[in-house]
C-alpha cells in the first residue's frame, strides 16, 4: 500500500486510506500537488478530486448541515455530493467531489464556526424538535417590531460559501455550435450513439459531465475496462466527434437550442456553448438514489456507487468495517470492491430478501447499524444500493412526461411524447448488458443522424426496458430526505398532514429539492413519502417540474465576454481633443459641453455655432405608400408634402401619449428621410416596421435605418448661412432655400449630403447629414472656414437651453408616459378630421373632455432661482397640480425660465402658483407662454 | 359541516405552540386549510387560487359575512403568478392613483403576518432603483417629489450613499452604464410569496371559505345577461357571483362569459442562483439594464427582468434570458461572476394598454374581473382582495379602485403607470 505523506501530527492524526494501484484509477501517482484544507497542508495526486484527496487522508467529516449543523461526510462521491460543498479561495459552493485539486488550492469547509469539528450552531440539533418544517411561518409573528431582528438571525444560518467584493479576474467565453447530433452523456451508450451517428456522416458533439468518458464502466471489472478502452479508442479515432469532458448540457430549449457549460478549456473559467442540434440524444445514465432511514446522514453512510468510485477511480478505502444493504447487482459488486480494498464486510443485507437497515447510530460518524431483524452491527461504513433515479430533466424540457414504472421503482421516458428531434439512449431507457446497451445506442445514434438529415435507411431501435427492482425508498424510521436542505421524512409527512398535500406544495413548504442538487437525489424519495402520506400512488402523485438549468452555471459564463457597444459619432475624436465633457445618452457618448454652455448659447444667438447631432434617429423611407405611413403614424397631415419640403410631426401611441417627434423631408418623388429623437431611434424603427408588417403588409414602403450612415451637424446662428455658404454648392439664399425646406448637394467637397433648414434652437439654422465617413472632415472644415466668424462648437447642454428659450418640448422630459397630445400643446398639429391615425380615438376623447393638464412656460418671480426639474407645483390646498419639467438659467434673458405641466385650472398665462422645491422651500412662479425668446419666430425665418 | 372555528384552540401559530408541539410530537398540527366536496351552489365563486383570489375570499368572508364562497384553482394554490413572481413590494409609484393604491397594499402587508397569524416574512430592507442616465435620474426626482407629497418615503441618493448600502455595486464612473444616482425607498422590500398565499388560504378556510384545488373551470353560464353558474371538471356550480381572478388566463376565462378583455399575455422570466452568505441587504433595480436583484433569507439571489418581447402562453425559460440577466447583473456587480445560476422559470403577465389593472364589474351582471395585473399583481394582492371583496359584496367598486374599471377603455380614461411599472420592480 502506498501511503501519501501528510503533514498532520498528533494522536488523532488520521490513517491514510489510500490503496495500492487500481486497474481503473484516474490518479497519477508519479507526483503530488499541495493544497490546504481548513488551513492544514495536504497533498493530492493529479486526478484527485478535493474530496478523494481528503478521504485518502482519512478525513471523514467534510461539512456541517444547513439547519441543524450536523456533521456530514461523503454520500455520492461525485458532482452531486451534498456533503462536499467547499469554499475554494474566493469561489463559493465548489463541488468538492467533482473539482480536481490544483496546486495551491485553499479549500475550506462552509457553514462552520468556529471550526468544522466544534461547531457552535450544532446546538440546533438539540432544538431540532422545535424547528419542525415551516417553523418560521408559525412564529416570529408578534410582536411585529421584533421580526427584523429575527430575520437577521435567520440570515446568519445561510448555508453557503461566501463571495468577496474584489475577486480575481476570470475569463469567460461563448461559442456557437451547430452539430448534427448532440449527445448528452459520455457513458457506454453515449459513446456508442456518438460513434454510430458520426459513422453515418453526422457531425457529433459528445458532452460528458465527468473528467473522463466511460460512465459506470470506469469503476467496472476487467471486462468493463476492456470495453471502455475499446470505446474510447474508437471515439478518439473518429474525427466526426468532438468530445467535451468536464462539461454539461445545462438545458434544452425550443427547437433543440441547447446550452452547454464547458469547463475543460485551459485559460477559460467556463464557456457557454450554444448549440443548435439537429438531434439531441439524451444518455445521462442513472443516478443512484439514497435510502431514507434514521441516521442516514451520518458520515460513513454512502451509496454503493460512491464506494465504487472511491475504490476504483481514486484508490481510496472508504472505511474499515462495512455493512452493505443491496437490492441490485451493482450493490453486490460493491461488496466485492470492498473486500478487494481490504474493508471488512461485517454483513450484507440483501434487500431482495427483505433484509435491510432501519437505523444508523453514531455521533460525528457511523458507529453501528441496526437491521430490520433486530441486529446491531458495529461498522464505520454503511453502503446502500436501493435503487436508481432516471435524470429526466432534458426529456422533460423537451416536452416528454416520463412515466413511473412501479415494478422497476423508477421513471422512464415516454417515447410517445418525445419530439422527433430528441432521442434517449442507455440506462435512462432501460437496463441490459453492456453489449445490449451499446447495440441499442448504436441504433439510436444511426437514427439520430438520419433525423438530422444525414440520410440512411430507417432504423429499428431495439427494445430496452427497466428491469424489475424492489420499491425501496424509506425504512419508515425517519431520517433525511434532502441533505442539502436538512429536510427530514417527518417534515414531509407533517407538511402533508397540514394540508400541503401535493408534491409542488410540499416542495415549497419544506424546501425539499430546492437546494443545489435540485432534486436529482431527493425528488423520487420525496414523491414516495408524499404518496404514502396521501394514500395515492407515486404515478398519481407525479414529480415537480424539472426546470433548467440541469447543472449550475456561472454568471460569468452566461454573460460571456461583455459586449455592450458604445456609439460615437465620427467627430468624437475632435470632441475629445477639444475638451468636451462626455454625456452618456443611451448607447451614445456625446459632448455635453466644451467648458461653458452659457457662452455656447450666446455664440449661437449672436454669431454661429455647430453641434454634432449624429445620434438623431434617421430612417430612409422609399415607396409610393410612404404618405400613407406618415399619415398613420403622425398626428398631422402628410399627403401634400411637396418635393423639397420638410415638415415637423409628432407621433402618439395608441393611448394618445406622445411617443416621438421629428422632421421628415421629401427628397424625391417616392423618397423621404425621417428623423426621430435620439433616444427614440430604435423604438420608432420597430414601431414603423411593426405597423407595416402586421397591419399593412400590402403597403409599398421600404424602410432603412440610416442613423449611423450619416454624420449630422446643425449649424445655427445668424451667421450660419454665411458659414455654410462658403462650403456648399447649394443656393442658400432665402428665396431659393426657405424655412422648412430640404436640398441635396455637396458640402466641403463631399457629395450626397442632405441639408434641411429647420430651427430647434430658434435661430437661422441648417441641419446637414453627410456620409458618416466624411463627418470629421466636414466638421473640421466648418471650424476652419468659420474661424473668422467665431464659429463655436456647442454641446447638448447649450442645445437644451436654446430650445427651452424657444419653448420646444423634449419628448420624455417635458412629456412622460401619461402625456397625451393635447397636454403637450400640439393642438394645431393634431388633425382629428383625418380618417385614421394611431391614437386618434384617445386624442378625440381627450379634447372632448377638455380637462387635461397643459404644458406651459414658467418664470420664477425671483429670476435668480432655478427650481430643480421635478419640483412640484402645488394647488391651493397643498395637493399636486403639476411639476416643472425643464428649468434653466437663460443666458439670453439673464433670468431663470422653465416649462411645466400643470392642471388646466392653473394654466392661464399670468397665473401665479406655488412651487415646492426638493429642499422644502416654496417659491412663486408665473405661468407664461411656452416660448420665452422670439415668440414671433422672426430669427429662424430670415 | 363545521366551517367556522377560526383559529381557535391548538391551531393558533405562536412560538409557544411551536414549543408545545415540539414537546408532544404526536399531537400534530391541524390542516392549514381543509378539503371539501364540491357543493352544487355557492354565494360566490372565485376563479384563481392565487393571492388575489384567496385574499378576496378572505376579506369577503371576514369583513362582509359572505360565507358560502368557493375558490377554484385548476392546479394547486399559488401555482400561477403568485408563486412565480420575485416577491418585491414597494409603493413608490408615479400617479396619485397608483401611489395611494400601492401604499395601502404595503400598509396591509406590514401587518399581514399578525392579521393572518402566519409569518409572511415581509422584509422591509429598502428598495433602490438605479439611474444610469440623465433622463432616469430626472424621473427618480419626479417620483421622489410626488412620493414626498403623498407621504411615501422616497429620496434620490448619490453614488456614495448607494455604495454604502450595496458595497458590491460598481459605482465607479468609468463603467458602461455608470450609476448616477438612485431612487431609495426604505419601506420597499421582499416577502415570502408562497406564505402570503398560504396565509390567506388558511385565513379564508378559517372563515368558512371552500378552497378547491385541481378544479378547472370549463365554462361560465350566463343567462339573460346574468351569471348563473360555472362548469368545472368536477361538475357544475350554480352561483350568482363569479370573479375572474386569474393571470395568464384572464382573457380565456372572461371569454367564457362572453366578455372581451383588452389584454395581451406575455411571459416574464426569473431565475435564482445557488446561495451565498448574505451580502445584499436591499432590493436593487435597474430599468436601463432591465434587471432586478434581491437576496433571500436563504442566501439565493433572485433575478427578474422585463417581460419577453412577444406574446405567448409559454412558461418555459429561455437561454437568452439567462445570458441577458447574467450580463446585466455583472454590469452592476462584477464581483458576482463566480456565482452560479441554479434554476430558471417563467410566469405569465396579462398586459393592458395602460399598464394598469382591470377591476370591477363587467357588462355581464354578477361577473366581475380582477385581471390585467401585468408584472405587478403580487404587490397589490392584499389591497385588491380588500377592494374586490367590497365590490362583490355590494356590487359596486369602492373609490380606491374606481379608476381601474373596464369601462375606461371605452371612455378613454386610461391610468398610465408605464413609467413606474414597466420594469419598476
Amino acid at each position: 500500500m502506498s501511503l501519501l505523506p501528510t503533514t498532520r501530527r498528533g494522536a488523532d492524526a488520521p490513517v491514510s486510506m489510500r490503496l495500492g494501484p487500481q486497474p481503473g484509477e484516474v490518479i497519477d501517482r508519479r507526483r503530488t500537488i499541495p493544497f490546504t484544507w481548513n488551513g492544514e497542508d495536504h497533498r493530492a495526486f493529479p486526478g484527485d478530486t478535493i474530496a478523494s484527496a481528503l478521504a485518502a487522508a482519512g478525513v471523514r467529516v467534510f461539512s456541517r448541515s444547513y439547519k441543524y449543523h450536523r456533521p456530514r461526510g461523503l454520500l455520492t462521491a461525485d458532482y452531486l455530493d451534498p456533503g462536499a460543498f467547499f469554499q475554494v479561495g474566493d469561489e463559493p459552493n465548489v463541488r468538492g467531489a467533482h473539482r480536481l485539486v490544483e496546486p495551491g488550492m485553499e479549500v475550506s469547509s462552509q457553514n462552520t464556526w468556529p471550526s468544522l469539528k466544534y461547531d457552535v450552531k450544532a446546538v440546533n440539533q438539540l432544538a431540532g424538535r422545535f424547528l419542525a418544517t415551516g417553523f418560521y411561518y408559525k412564529t416570529f409573528i408578534k410582536p411585529e417590531p421584533l421580526w427584523p431582528l429575527y430575520e437577521k438571525v435567520l440570515r446568519r444560518f445561510v448555508h453557503a460559501g461566501a463571495i468577496t467584493p474584489d475577486p480575481g479576474e476570470a475569463f469567460y467565453d461563448h461559442r456557437h455550435a451547430h452539430p448534427d447530433v448532440l449527445v448528452a452523456g459520455g457513458g457506454p451508450a453515449g459513446m456508442a450513439a456518438a460513434l454510430a451517428a458520426a459513422r453515418a456522416g453526422a457531425s457529433v458533439m459528445l458532452v460528458e459531465e465527468n473528467h473522463q468518458l466511460g460512465g459506470h464502466l470506469r469503476w467496472g471489472d476487467a471486462a468493463d475496462l476492456a470495453a471502455l478502452g475499446e470505446l474510447r479508442a474508437q471515439v478518439a479515432a473518429e474525427t466526426g466527434i468532438e468530445v467535451l469532458t468536464d462539461s454539461v448540457v445545462t438545458g434544452r430549449y425550443d427547437d433543440n437550442w441547447v446550452g452547454i457549460a464547458q469547463r475543460n478549456l485551459p485559460g477559460v473559467a467556463e464557456r457557454l456553448i450554444k448549440a443548435r442540434a439537429g438531434t439531441l440524444v439524451v444518455a445521462p445514465g442513472l443516478i443512484e438514489r439514497p435510502y431514507v432511514f434514521a441516521g442516514n446522514d451520518l458520515p460513513g453512510v454512502m451509496l454503493s456507487t460512491a464506494v465504487r468510485r472511491l475504490v476504483n477511480l481514486y484508490a481510496v478505502r472508504p472505511g474499515q468495517r462495512a455493512v452493505v444493504m443491496s437490492a441490485n447487482p451493482e450493490g453486490d459488486l460493491a461488496v466485492a470492491d470492498l473486500e478487494r480494498a481490504g474493508v471488512e464486510v461485517a454483513a450484507v443485507l440483501d434487500a431482495r430478501e427483505r433484509r435491510g437497515v432501519v437505523r444508523a447510530h453514531g455521533r460525528g460518524g457511523l458507529r453501528a447499524v441496526e437491521t430490520n431483524e433486530g441486529r446491531r452491527i458495529e461498522a464505520d461504513l454503511l453502503v446502500t444500493a436501493t435503487g436508481w433515479t432516471a435524470p429526466t430533466s432534458l426529456l422533460n424540457q423537451s416536452g416528454d412526461r416520463p412515466v413511473y414504472e412501479p415494478t422497476a421503482a423508477r421513471f422512464r421516458p415516454d417515447p410517445a411524447r418525445m419530439p422527433d428531434n430528441v432521442l434517449a439512449a442507455g440506462e435512462i431507457v432501460g437496463d441490459a448488458t453492456v453489449e445490449a446497451i451499446v447495440e441499442h445506442a448504436d441504433a439510436v445514434g444511426r437514427e439520430a443522424a438520419r433525423r438530422a438529415g444525414r440520410g440512411g435507411p430507417a432504423v429499428t431501435i431495439p427494445s430496452l426496458a427497466p428491469r424489475p427492482h424492489p420499491e425501496l425508498f424509506t425504512a419508515g424510521t425517519g431520517g433525511f430526505v434532502d441533505l442539502c436542505e436538512d429536510v427530514s421524512a417527518k417534515d414531509i409527512t407533517t407538511a402533508v398532514a397540514e394540508g400541503y398535500d401535493s408534491v409542488e406544495l410540499v416542495k415549497r413548504y419544506t424546501t425539499v429539492t430546492m437546494g443545489p442538487t435540485q432534486g436529482k437525489l431527493e425528488t423520487v424519495n420525496a414523491v414516495a413519502l408524499v404518496a404514502a402520506a396521501t394514500g395515492k400512488s407515486i404515478a398519481e402523485t407525479g414529480t415537480t417540474t424539472w426546470r433548467p438549468v440541469y447543472a449550475p452555471v456561472t454568471l460569468g459564463a452566461l454573460a460571456g465576454r461583455p459586449h455592450e457597444p458604445v456609439r460615437h459619432s465620427p467627430m468624437q475624436p475632435w470632441h475629445d481633443r477639444h475638451g468636451a465633457t462626455p454625456l452618456v445618452a443611451g448607447q451614445w457618448i456625446r459632448p455635453e459641453h466644451y467648458g461653458d454652455p452659457a457662452a455656447e448659447v450666446r455664440a449661437v444667438r449672436t454669431g454661429v455655432g455647430i453641434i454634432d447631432v449624429t445620434p438623431i434617429g434617421k430612417l430612409d423611407l422609399r415607396g409610393p405608400d410612404v404618405p400613407k405611413l406618415l399619415n398613420l403614424l403622425y398626428v398631422n397631415k402628410w399627403s401634400k408634402l411637396g418635393l423639397g419640403r420638410v415638415r415637423y410631426g409628432v407621433m402618439c401611441a395608441e393611448d394618445g401619449v406622445v411617443m416621438d417627434d421629428g422632421v421628415t423631408g421629401r427628397l424625391g418623388e417616392d423618397h423621404y428621410l425621417m428623423s426621430t429623437t435620439s433616444s427614440g431611434a430604435a423604438t420608432v424603427w420597430e414601431w414603423v416596421e411593426n405597423w407595416l408588417q402586421t397591419a399593412h403588409p400590402d403597403w409599398q414602403v421600404h424602410v432603412t435605418p440610416v442613423t449611423t450612415a450619416y454624420a449630422s451637424i446643425n449649424i445655427a446662428g445668424p451667421r450660419s448661412r454665411e458659414l455654410l455658404g462658403r462650403l456648399t454648392d447649394v443656393d442658400l439664399s432665402a428665396d431659393a432655400f426657405g424655412y422648412m425646406n430640404v436640398r441635396q448637394g455637396s458640402v466641403a467637397g463631399v457629395d450626397d449630403c442632405v441639408l434641411w433648414r429647420i430651427g430647434f434652437t430658434g435661430e437661422l439654422s441648417y441641419e446637414i447629414h453627410v456620409p458618416a465617413s466624411y463627418g470629421l472632415h466636414v466638421w473640421e472644415q466648418l471650424m476652419a472656414r468659420g474661424a473668422d466668424l467665431g464659429v463655436t462648437p456647442f454641446g447638448v447642454e447649450a442645445q437644451r437651453i436654446l430650445r427651452l428659450e424657444k419653448g420646444h418640448f423634449i419628448v420624455a422630459q417635458d412629456t412622460d408616459g401619461l402625456t397625451q397630445g393635447y397636454t403637450a400643446g400640439i393642438d394645431g398639429l393634431i388633425k382629428l378630421d383625418k380618417d385614421d391615425f394611431v391614437g386618434l380615438p384617445e386624442l378625440r376623447w381627450q379634447r372632448e373632455r377638455d380637462e387635461h393638464a397643459h404644458l406651459v412656460g414658467v418664470r420664477p418671480l425671483d429670476g435668480s432661482i432655478v427650481p430643480p426639474e421635478a419640483s412640484q407645483i402645488l394647488d391651493s390646498s397643498g395637493g399636486i397640480a403639476g411639476r416643472i419639467t425643464s428649468s434653466r438659467m437663460s443666458p439670453t434673458l439673464g433670468r431663470s425660465i422653465g416649462l411645466a405641466q400643470i392642471d388646466r385650472e392653473l394654466a392661464a398665462v399670468g397665473t401665479r402658483v406655488t412651487v415646492r422645491l426638493p429642499d422644502g422651500r416654496d417659491i412663486t412662479v408665473e405661468i407664461t407662454d411656452a416660448v420665452h425668446v422670439d415668440p414671433e419666430g422672426e430669427r429662424q425665418r430670415v | 359541516m363545521s366551517s367556522n372555528n377560526g383559529h381557535g384552540g391548538h391551531s393558533r401559530y405562536s412560538a409557544w405552540s411551536l414549543v408545545r408541539h415540539g414537546l408532544t410530537p404526536k399531537s400534530g398540527w391541524p390542516r392549514a386549510w381543509r378539503e371539501h366536496d364540491l357543493e352544487s351552489s355557492y354565494d360566490a365563486v372565485i376563479i384563481g387560487g392565487g393571492v388575489h383570489g384567496l385574499a378576496t375570499a378572505y376579506y369577503l368572508a371576514r369583513d362582509h359575512g359572505m360565507r358560502k364562497v368557493a375558490v377554484l384553482d385548476k392546479a394547486y394554490i399559488g401555482s400561477g403568478g403568485s408563486g412565480r413572481n420575485t416577491a418585491i413590494l414597494r409603493s413608490n409609484y408615479l400617479t396619485p392613483e397608483g401611489v395611494r393604491f400601492y401604499d395601502r397594499s404595503v400598509k396591509l402587508y406590514e401587518h399581514l403576518a399578525a392579521d393572518l397569524n402566519y409569518n409572511v416574512m415581509f422584509s422591509q430592507r429598502g428598495h433602490l432603483t438605479l439611474a444610469h442616465n440623465d433622463s432616469s435620474l430626472r424621473t427618480m426626482h419626479w417620483r421622489t417629489e410626488v412620493n414626498k407629497l403623498q407621504g411615501v418615503d422616497s429620496s434620490v441618493i448619490g453614488p456614495d450613499e448607494i455604495k454604502k448600502l450595496v458595497p458590491y455595486l460598481d459605482t465607479s464612473a468609468d463603467t458602461r452604464y455608470p450609476i448616477l444616482g438612485a431612487l431609495y425607498h426604505p419601506p420597499g422590500g421582499i416577502v415570502r410569496h408562497d406564505a402570503v398565499v398560504w396565509g390567506y388560504a388558511r385565513g379564508a378556510d378559517a372563515h368558512g371559505v371552500h378552497i378547491h384545488q385541481q378544479t378547472e373551470v370549463t365554462g361560465i353560464d350566463v343567462s339573460h345577461g346574468r351569471v348563473t353558474g360555472v362548469q368545472t371538471n368536477r361538475g357544475p356550480i350554480s352561483t350568482p357571483v363569479v370573479l375572474n381572478a386569474t393571470a395568464g388566463w384572464a382573457t380565456l376565462i372572461s371569454d367564457m362569459a362572453g366578455v372581451s378583455m383588452p389584454v395581451q399575455t406575455f411571459p416574464l422570466q426569473a431565475a435564482v442562483t445557488e446561495p451565498v452568505r448574505p451580502f445584499l441587504d436591499t432590493v436593487v433595480v435597474s430599468g436601463t439594464l432591465h434587471v432586478y436583484v434581491s437576496q433571500t433569507d436563504r442566501g439565493e439571489l433572485v433575478f427578474g427582468a422585463s417581460v419577453d418581447p412577444f406574446a405567448s402562453y409559454s412558461m418555459r425559460g429561455s437561454l437568452e434570458f439567462t445570458e441577458g440577466i447574467a450580463g446585466h447583473v455583472l454590469e452592476l456587480m462584477p464581483a458576482l461572476h463566480r456565482m452560479k445560476l441554479l434554476r430558471q422559470w417563467a410566469g405569465l403577465c396579462d398586459m393592458t394598454p395602460d399598464y394598469s389593472p382591470i377591476m370591477g364589474p363587467t357588462p355581464v351582471e354578477g361577473f366581475y374581473v380582477d385581471v390585467g395585473w401585468g408584472t405587478y399583481g403580487f404587490k397589490a394582492g392584499p389591497v385588491s382582495g380588500e377592494a374586490m371583496a367590497a365590490t362583490l359584496a355590494s356590487g359596486k367598486p369602492p373609490e380606491i379602485i374606481s379608476a381601474f374599471g373596464l369601462d375606461r377603455f371605452t371612455d378613454g380614461r386610461l391610468v398610465g403607470e408605464k413609467g413606474a411599472a414597466a420594469v419598476g420592480h
